[in-house]
């Protein structure tokens, strides 16, 4: 078993005992989800990183109340999505989620030809741009859903609202991308 | 819409991400780093606050004294910077942290309570058996429940002790809502009781032992979760359609008769 990755609930227990050692794992760990959790609440990758920051050192003072054996990351997505709201909030302002597709990315296992990746590439970035117009509300929940693949629950947590309303939320969010993505381009 | 779904997954897995910072090691300094020492490396080099502060003055001048830049472009300028000062602003771990208490706490903007009730539509409480709150802090929706919450911070009172290493003895949260006890049932670690109480004719819970978080219906009818800010006992309380929440490691007299004393 040398090498396996330390237990969660381990590292969160030394944690709670005041090692920083384990804390840094846990953030080492976390700290893509969180990162880019955050940025896309502020759509600012500085304010993202700030937010992410704050949010892991409050995360450690709150360790306290962290109860044993529970998940970790709606927990921590709670206190670092607070966190990003709050600078949305102090700054004034929010910035658009500026995400591009990746240059050369390949989905599935065989490569598909030059025409179909291209004709591929294309579909998603009219269906980026559809995302990028959509409300705030609707853009966030498919963005914490299907961009960052949090659960309901992490989506709830992440939101600050409950879980049946982040069905709900979905559910009008993807309904209204529908409309859009059905209607031919250029309409 | 499936098919949908599906397209959105794939998509997510084809983008770009700005690069992930790397925060373990510079959270764990600043965890090590001695009271009121900040380790927070930044692309600047080290240099100290205060040379930082200056340099920033000196390149608004100038900037300022070149462009003469309007109004507009000096808020969202001076915004920018503002954030990006923020950074080396975190409070320490420490019993007695400087600064507002509930600024660590996630309450909402510090205000003072006129002007606090001159943004709501509704009546604040204040417990006369607490006096005046040392600190008041409100959150607008939709951060806070429909018509906003308040937040009133009790530092240091007799007889009550401070809570954590937060350096607060009473947490007061308001809101407009209702409150329903099936709503408590999942919400409560193990060990924590719920009491039914009745205070002037009014409904109340009191739980003993920690509550992580507490639903309600906020006025605009839809379920809101709310955390609960101090790892100590709660009393909840539907003051006729204003919810309040009296937080601390109070006993269950202490907070009665704080609720008893609200108006």
């Amino acid at each position: 078993m040398e090498g396996r990755p330390e237990e969660e609930s381990e590292l969160f227990s030394r944690a709670q005992r005041g090692e920083t050692a384990a804390y840094e794992e846990i953030v080492r760990r976390y700290q893509q989800l969180a990162f880019r959790t955050a940025y896309v609440i502020t759509g600012s990758a500085a304010e993202a990183e700030d937010a992410a920051q704050d949010g892991f050192v409050k995360a450690f003072r709150a360790l306290d109340r962290f109860r044993p054996g529970a998940p970790p990351r709606p927990w921590l997505l709670r206190i670092v999505a607070n966190e990003a709201r709050n600078r949305v909030r102090s700054t004034q302002r929010r910035l658009g989620l500026e995400l591009r597709l990746a240059e050369g990315f390949r989905p599935g296992d065989a490569a598909p030809s030059p025409e179909a990746a291209s004709v591929a590439a294309e579909d998603r970035g009219r269906l980026l741009g559809l995302v990028n117009t959509l409300g705030e509300q609707d853009r966030l929940v498919i963005a914490s859903r299907y961009f960052l693949e949090l659960s309901g629950e992490e989506t709830a947590a992440t939101l600050g609202i409950p879980e049946g309303t982040v069905k709900s939320r979905l559910s009008r969010a993807l309904a209204r991308l529908r409309a859009r993505y059905e209607e031919p381009p250029g309409v | 819409m499936f098919e949908l779904e599906q397209e959105l997954t794939a998509l997510g897995a084809a983008l770009e991400w700005p690069p992930t910072p790397n925060l373990g090691p510079r959270i764990g300094s600043h965890l090590r780093a001695p009271t009121g020492v900040i380790h927070f490396p930044t692309w600047w080099g080290g240099r100290s606050r205060w040379a930082l502060a200056a340099a920033a003055v000196v390149i608004a001048l100038v900037a300022l004294a070149i462009y003469s830049p309007s109004r507009e472009a000096i808020a969202n300028w001076v915004n920018v910077h503002t954030s990006f000062q923020q950074v080396p602003h975190l409070a320490t771990p420490s019993p007695q942290p400087p600064g507002p208490l509930g600024q660590r706490l996630g309450l909402g903007g510090m205000t003072t309570l006129p002007d606090a009730q001159k943004q709501l539509t509704w009546h604040i409480t204040v417990p006369s058996a607490l006096g005046q709150p040392d600190e008041v802090y409100l959150q607008p929706a939709p951060d806070a429940p429909a018509l906003g919450e308040i937040t009133l911070v009790y530092a240091i009172r007799p007889g009550i002790p401070v809570a954590g290493q937060t350096g607060v003895s009473v947490l007061i949260t308001e809101a407009r809502g209702a409150v329903d006890q099936n709503f408590f049932g999942k919400m409560m670690g193990p060990g924590t009781t719920l009491e039914p109480v009745t205070v002037a004719g009014h409904q109340g819970y009191w739980i003993a032992g920690p509550l992580n978080d507490f639903f309600f219906t906020d006025a605009s009818g839809g379920v809101r979760s709310d955390t609960v800010r101090l790892a100590a006992n709660t009393l909840i309380l539907d003051d006729g359609g204003t919810i309040v929440r009296v937080e601390g490691n109070l006993t269950k007299a202490q907070a009665l008769e704080i609720a008893t004393s609200l108006g």
